[in-house]
């Protein structure tokens, strides 16, 4: 698969006008400054490694003392605490709880079926406010933010970086994507996770929804912390009555009518679905949410998603 | 404008109704749209029948209409319904040989012709002079025919029957000077066919010129030629003409001109050789009877001599065989005529002596040319003629079934133009109208 670094200045697929930029921030501002308390803790200790927000699995040699261990062949003569193997004539060593990073990939959905409903792109535009609010928001936690955007045969890849120039790359990376093509999200989700430790993936699941689940399954067995978006559209939930042809847009052989009966078959169906694939993820252990368009604030998403502790779906 | 057949018509709207009606409610896909869930749809036939706000395809739809519309106009047969007039007159003139002079026959028409009147003349045949025929009346001539009366009474039903729409009644006037001989046997049925009465106008008949006397009637032939006999017993009664019968197909110039002079009838009838103008009849057969004016005999004859058509070119038909064949003919010579008879004379029977024979033999002998007879009818054929009773009335006529259709012709045209034109609007566009606007949109996948 082809790989396109993102570097925001040497990169001019995503280095637009400057003026439609300035009109992006600005859409985004709102938002940014929405989210800009919220904290994003991790749901588990994370590993050990740079210093960071999120409480790790390590104990180490912070300045905040959490108990004493006796010491052990083999661990370090500079852990020993001196003064107290003074007064005990025991040799313990000093623990601390450490605190680490949680580098954090965000991986969109452009496929073309995010290019919903035509005139207002309102899927697409969630997708691209909820990457860039979960951005920001952990970015704010002081967590290293990437991004994937599955587009077509060329995913753009933004690896994960900690400067605070992060948001406003990702914020131009979303606006220069219009959603088009079929391409699988599973491989862009192995992308993220060689160097993410919390995984959010923002989709609306209508192309490789079990690879998807099965891939994301194997990276939370192995330790990563899966956030998964659902963006539906509120007319998907909610279709007009009219008589239509409805066609799916990444697959053309799909050309179905909606009329009389139908729609209710469709609604029965659709809600089935959604049901299981919470059910799925959740079993999985993985945090599932679904954002309906038009219905709540990306702002008050970010808050539900980042208060997750445990792998409870949200509905 | 009226139809003869309208129940094509009502046919034909009903159709078109029904056109129409298809246009509205049409059996196709709804209203293309993009749904990314279109997979949770239950699977179903494409096409859905809806009834739509307006019609699709108008053009197409105008067209199919105009198509059924005009095919069933033209089969419900549109006639132009002429102004109506009180009273309209059927002008019957005489123009045979009958009449004495043309000039007073069309005068007495004028007086009587009025705008709008059809005028028929008629000698053995007829014609219909039409709308101008007044305007005609001054170069029409004296006509050598015979005059028919059953002719020119059926060709005014037939005018009655074309104009039966024109006139509440109709008035027949017959301008003629109802000779004898314009009369037969079916004048006064076909009389009685007309539904009123008739304005009988008579004109002076012309001189019988022909009507001469004190001829002889004689033969040369041999003594013991049985002809002789009938030609004895034939001229007891004195003929109009000088008659020669010659039983030699040798003629001499003396005959010649003894023939071309005075109307003299010369008759050439060989005993075996062959007759003048004729050729061997093979092969030989027999025929039985032979007719000639009123004389009929019935005999069997051999029949070894024929008339070729060509010798009939300039010539008359004397008499025939039984089955219509000619067996003597005449041509004319000046003044006169020469008269070449095919018919054999039994040297045995008594054939020669019956009466019917010898009335044969006096209608051969007979004065050249058409019998003729300007004697006036009787009166009580006058009387027949006329009729009595108020006009005829225009629904009497039988409606003519062949009436000229210049307006059916003219649908049936655009019939067809019309649905030429629907196929190439068919091909040209074959997916017309938002159909295929939608079918477009959804394979480009720009649907909202």
């Amino acid at each position: 698969m082809a790989r396109s670094w993102f570097t925001g200045r040497h990169d001019e697929s995503v280095a637009g006008d400057s003026n439609v930029l300035n009109e992006s921030y600005d859409e985004y501002a709102a938002l940014l400054d929405a989210v800009r308390g919220i904290r994003w803790p991790a749901r588990s200790a994370v590993r050990g490694g740079i210093p960071g927000a999120h409480s790790s699995r390590l104990r180490g040699i912070s300045a905040e003392f959490t108990e004493y261990r006796p010491y052990r062949q083999g661990d370090d003569t500079r852990r020993i605490d001196w003064k107290l193997f003074a007064r005990s004539d025991r040799a313990y060593i000093r623990l601390s709880n450490d605190r680490a990073i949680l580098p954090t990939m965000i991986v969109v959905d452009a496929s073309a079926s995010m290019a919903f409903p035509v005139a207002t792109n309102a899927k697409w535009k969630l997708a691209a406010q909820l990457g860039v609010g979960l951005g920001a928001v952990a970015r704010n936690s002081g967590d290293p933010v990437g991004l994937v955007v599955t587009r077509g045969n060329d995913p753009l890849l933004l690896s994960p970086r900690m400067r605070r120039s992060v948001t406003y790359e990702i914020i131009r990376a979303v606006s220069s994507i219009e959603p088009s093509g079929t391409a699988p999200l599973s491989p862009s989700l192995s992308i993220a996770a060689q160097s993410g430790g919390r995984l959010v993936i923002v989709t609306d699941f209508l192309g490789d929804a079990a690879d998807l689940l099965a891939t994301a399954s194997r990276w939370v067995a192995a330790g990563r912390e899966v956030h998964a978006i659902h963006v539906v559209a509120r007319e998907e939930l909610n279709p007009s009555r009219e008589s239509a042809m409805v066609a799916d847009p990444e697959a053309a052989e799909i050309r179905r009518p909606m009329i009389g009966e139908a729609r209710d078959g469709y609604l029965e169906a659709f809600g089935r679905w959604r049901d299981e694939l919470a059910h799925d993820w959740s079993d999985a252990g993985i945090s599932y949410t679904m954002a309906v368009t038009g219905e709540e604030t990306p702002d008050h998403l970010i808050r539900r998603i980042a208060a997750v502790r445990s792998g409870a779906a949200i509905a | 404008m009226t139809f003869l057949a309208p129940g094509f018509l009502w046919g034909a709207i009903l159709v078109a109704a029904g056109i129409v009606a298809l246009h509205f409610i049409v059996t196709r896909q709804p209203r293309a749209s993009v749904l990314p869930t279109a997979r949770f749809v239950p699977d179903s036939a494409a096409t859905a029948i809806v009834r739509d706000a307006r019609p699709s395809d108008l053009l197409l739809m105008l067209l199919r209409v105009l198509v059924v519309v005009a095919a069933g106009a033209a089969l419900a047969k549109p006639v132009i319904r002429p102004n109506r007039q009180a009273d309209m007159r059927i002008l019957l003139m005489d123009v045979s040989r009958s009449i004495a002079n043309v000039t007073e026959t069309a005068d007495s028409v004028k007086k009587l012709y009025r705008p709008g009147d059809a005028m028929i003349v008629f000698d053995s045949s007829v014609r219909s002079l039409g709308a101008r025929g007044f305007d005609s009346l001054g170069a029409i001539r004296r006509s050598d025919a015979r005059g028919n009366l059953s002719a020119g009474l059926i060709a005014s039903l037939r005018e009655g029957s074309i104009a039966r729409d024109r006139a509440d009644s109709f008035e027949l006037v017959i301008v003629s000077p109802f000779a004898e001989e314009e009369r037969d046997a079916a004048t006064d049925s076909i009389r009685k066919l007309w539904p009123g009465r008739a304005r009988l106008v008579r004109v002076t008949a012309r001189g019988d010129s022909t009507a001469v006397s004190g001829g002889a009637l004689e033969i040369r032939s041999s003594s013991d030629d049985p002809l002789a006999v009938a030609v004895s017993l034939a001229s007891r009664q004195q003929p109009r003409v000088g008659t020669r019968i010659v039983r030699s197909a040798m003629i001499t110039a003396d005959d010649t001109a003894w023939a071309s002079s005075n109307g003299h009838v010369l008759v050439i009838w060989p005993s075996d050789s062959r007759p003048l103008f004729a050729v061997p009849h093979v092969p030989v057969d027999q025929s039985g009877g032979i007719l000639s004016g009123d004389a009929r005999v019935i005999a069997a004859f051999d029949r070894r001599w024929m008339f070729p058509s060509d010798s009939l070119r300039t010539g008359r038909i004397v008499a025939r065989w039984a089955d219509g064949e000619p067996a003597a003919i005449e041509k004319r010579v000046r003044q006169g005529c020469i008269r070449s008879v095919a018919i054999p004379v039994a040297a045995v029977g008594d054939l020669v002596i019956r009466p019917e024979f010898i009335a044969l033999v006096r209608e051969i002998a007979a004065p050249c040319g058409e019998p003729r007879s300007t004697t006036p009818v009787a009166s009580a054929v006058i009387a027949s003629l006329g009729g009595r009773g108020r006009l005829a009335p225009g629904d009497a006529f039988a409606a003519r079934q062949d009436i000229a259709l210049p307006l059916a012709h003219w649908l049936f045209g655009i019939a067809l133009a019309a649905a030429l034109a629907e196929l190439l609007v068919r091909r040209i566009a074959p997916t017309s109208g938002r159909r295929s606007a939608i079918a477009t949109r959804v394979t480009s996948g720009a649907i909202s």
